[in-house]
């Protein structure tokens, strides 16, 4: 469902990613490993269609369609779902305004009907199951004053609204307590299907062993350097990443 | 210095008090405000040298759909001539104010001796010297009523017209009303509407005081807003800029006694080829008291935006509590803001905080609302929405939030060309 081949992006004269190739079929998951500052989270904002980075070379095929061709939105509505590091606080717009406004705007897109506000809340329900996410937390504004750990756990939750085809989840497991974690691993799994993919950006082994990856790739210096399967984690949290960047050196 | 063709016209007007001319002829000596005036600097009225002015309005009638809630009187100046329609409250009245001085020599000489009202500028000299005879509604002792008395302003003309109106209100202690003022034009000529607001205060008494302006694009509208406090006593002043094509507020407080609390919040929504400035004045006098600004503006299209927050905390006002804050976002990159803050203190026992930001819609919240498939306009929708409903939802009163709601986010909705699903 996509097909990243050697992207280029800069921020001004920074150059961030260094030629990425990435291949994503239904039905996987990706981890993508790397130290701090290797590229994980511009990958993951370039691919959600963040302008403030440039793309200057490479492409991107999401179901066959040029992906850096779409607006951030239209990338949303075509199946795309980033979880951020850092999600943003957005005082004033309570969550169910928040997802209202999507759901019936990528059902526009899509050509379907909106959805009605009896469908929305019996949905919206259903969904706040899945991660056991606090009822009150949903007449609140958006992340205002959430602790860490609830900013992590509502982006799961927004991703159980949207049932995306991609779901990147951008180092959700940081910063949540052991039985977050969890809660939020068995979200995801319930979310998977043999048609989605997901895209997990950790630097822990700990989130792989609830939810497990088919393929890991290392990150360093905004290029992949290396790439295997579940193994090569529990290498990486026992070796650290000195023994593949002297390789490279 | 006024235009000499409109001095020659302004002189015809006969029948003037002396103190009347007084008035006038200081008028004529200052003319009407530029911006080489510090208190004008960014909304100069030069260009009411070039109407032909009539200086005395015609007299209107109107009659305005009843509000949603239940009521049995409203309020309405027309042209600068204020009666009721239908029954007041028991305990509340509607006289002329000579009448009501006459009555009362007791307040009459506590109101001679007022403080002067700081910054005193042409246009109030220009009402004072043609809106004499004026109404004031007075508000006796221990009377509270709970359901807003709706004060319907009202200026027009069939020609170029300068309307000057002005009304008194008095709250005696322990007394207690909501005045939503709708301030309105019907005019498609140039309005020059000069209104001047006095409002004591006494004792304990509460007001709540809304003030919705929606007028016409050919009319410069000016408000000034003087409020006297006494001890004990709550103002909570809301000021709804909506329309016109200059909008200048003037609101004063002056803090008279100890333990009063001003609450002063503002929305202003320009769009284009609009104007709105506010110049507040918080005067601390007394100790122990408290002041609350919470001023918003949404800048639209080329729209101009001025807010000059003035606090002084005078030497006796020791235990002075007093907050400012004026946030404005610009949505058009044609648009500007000014804004000074200016806080003056000689009390040293005091906690004073201001606080004036402009800038866009943040980027990132943008982002994060758009990668969840909201389109940009949506996002933008929603963000100046809850920007804006932080002043509107201060306001107690259902009824009159949501109309003020509706109003505000049609108009933002209008000239940014977004709509919501
Ligand atoms: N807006 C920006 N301006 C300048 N530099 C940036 C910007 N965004 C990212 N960078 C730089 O790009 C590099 C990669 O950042 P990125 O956030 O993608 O790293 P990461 O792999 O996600 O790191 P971490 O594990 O700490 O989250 C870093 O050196 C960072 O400082
Ligand atoms: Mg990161």
């Amino acid at each position: 469902m996509l097909s990243v081949k050697n992207l280029h992006a800069r921020i001004g004269e920074k150059e961030i990613l260094k030629g990425i190739n990435l291949e994503v079929h239904a039905g996987e998951v990706h981890a993508i490993m790397g130290p701090n500052g290797s590229g994980k989270s511009t990958l993951a904002s370039v691919l959600a269609g963040r302008s403030d980075y440039e793309v200057s070379e490479g492409s991107v095929e999401f179901f066959g369609k040029d992906l850096l061709d779409l607006s951030p939105e239209a990338r949303a509505a075509e199946g795309l779902f980033l979880a951020f590091q850092y999600p943003v606080e957005i005082p004033g717009v309570s969550i169910t305004n928040f997802m209202k406004s999507a759901i019936n705007e990528i059902r526009t897109y899509r050509g379907q009907d909106p959805m009605d506000a009896v469908q929305f809340l019996k949905m919206f329900k259903e969904k706040m199951a899945y991660v056991n996410i606090d009822q009150s937390l949903l007449s609140r504004a958006l992340n205002e004053g959430f602790s860490g750990g609830e900013k992590k756990r509502n982006e799961i939750f927004q991703m159980a609204v949207l049932e995306p085809k991609l779901a990147i989840l951008d180092e959700t497991d940081s910063g949540l307590d052991i039985d977050a974690l969890r809660i939020v691993a068995e979200g995801v799994n319930k979310l998977k299907t043999p048609q989605n993919a997901t895209i997990l950006v950790t630097h822990y082994q700990r989130l792989l062993d609830y939810i497990i990856p088919d393929f890991v790739h290392v990150l360093y210096k905004g290029k992949i350097v290396k790439s295997g399967n579940k193994d090569l984690a529990l290498e990486l949290e026992e070796r650290g990443y000195d023994w593949i960047i002297s390789a490279l050196d | 210095m006024l235009e000499k063709s409109l001095v020659d016209s302004i002189k015809t007007i006969d029948s003037l008090t002396q103190a009347q001319q007084l008035a006038l002829g200081k008028f004529i000596d200052k003319g009407f405000p530029t911006s080489k005036w510090e208190e004008w600097k960014y909304a100069s009225l030069k260009h009411l040298n070039e109407r032909n002015w009539k200086w005395s309005p015609e007299t209107l009638s109107v009659n305005i759909p009843k509000p949603a809630w239940k009521h049995s009187v409203i309020i309405k100046t027309l042209n600068g001539n204020t009666h009721s329609e239908g029954t007041l409250p028991q305990g509340i009245a509607l006289l002329p104010v000579s009448e009501f001085m006459a009555q009362n020599p007791t307040f009459e000489s506590v109101w001679k001796v007022r403080n002067p009202i700081l910054d005193q500028n042409s246009l109030y000299d220009l009402n004072e010297a043609l809106a004499s005879n004026y109404a004031i509604l007075w508000v006796k002792k221990g009377v509270k009523i709970a359901e807003p008395l709706l004060h319907h302003y009202l200026v027009s003309g069939q020609q170029d017209t300068a309307v000057q109106s002005k009304i008194f209100i008095y709250l005696e202690e322990d007394s207690e009303i909501t005045w939503f003022e709708q301030q309105r034009s019907e005019s498609s000529h140039a309005i020059l509407s000069n209104y001047v607001q006095e409002i004591w205060v006494s004792k304990n008494a509460h007001l709540t005081l809304i003030k919705d302006q929606d007028l016409q694009q050919s009319i410069t509208h000016v408000d000034h807003t003087f409020i006297f406090q006494q001890e004990s006593s709550l103002v909570d002043a809301f000021t709804f800029s909506i329309n016109a094509a200059y909008l200048r507020n003037n609101l004063h407080f002056y803090i008279d006694g100890p333990q009063v609390v001003s609450n002063l919040n503002g929305l202003y929504v320009p769009g284009e080829d609009q104007l709105m400035d506010t110049h507040s004045v918080v005067d601390h006098r007394m100790p122990h008291s408290e002041s609350n600004e919470l001023y918003k503006g949404v800048l639209m299209g080329n729209a101009t935006g001025v807010f000059n927050g003035k606090i002084f905390v005078r030497p006796d006002a020791q235990k002075t509590n007093a907050f400012q804050s004026c946030k404005n976002v610009l949505a058009s990159d044609r648009a500007t803001m000014n804004t000074k803050p200016q806080l003056e203190i000689w009390a040293d026992d005091v906690k004073c905080s201001h606080g004036t930001t402009t800038g866009q819609l943040s980027d990132e919240a943008l982002f994060y609302m758009r990668s969840r498939g909201i389109s940009k306009a949506t996002a933008q929708t929603l963000l100046l929405l809850a920007f804006v409903q932080q002043v509107i939802d201060k306001l107690e009163h259902a009824e009159i939030r949501a109309e003020l709601s509706e109003k505000i986010v049609n108009k933002i909705q209008a000239s940014l060309g977004l709509t919501l699903l």
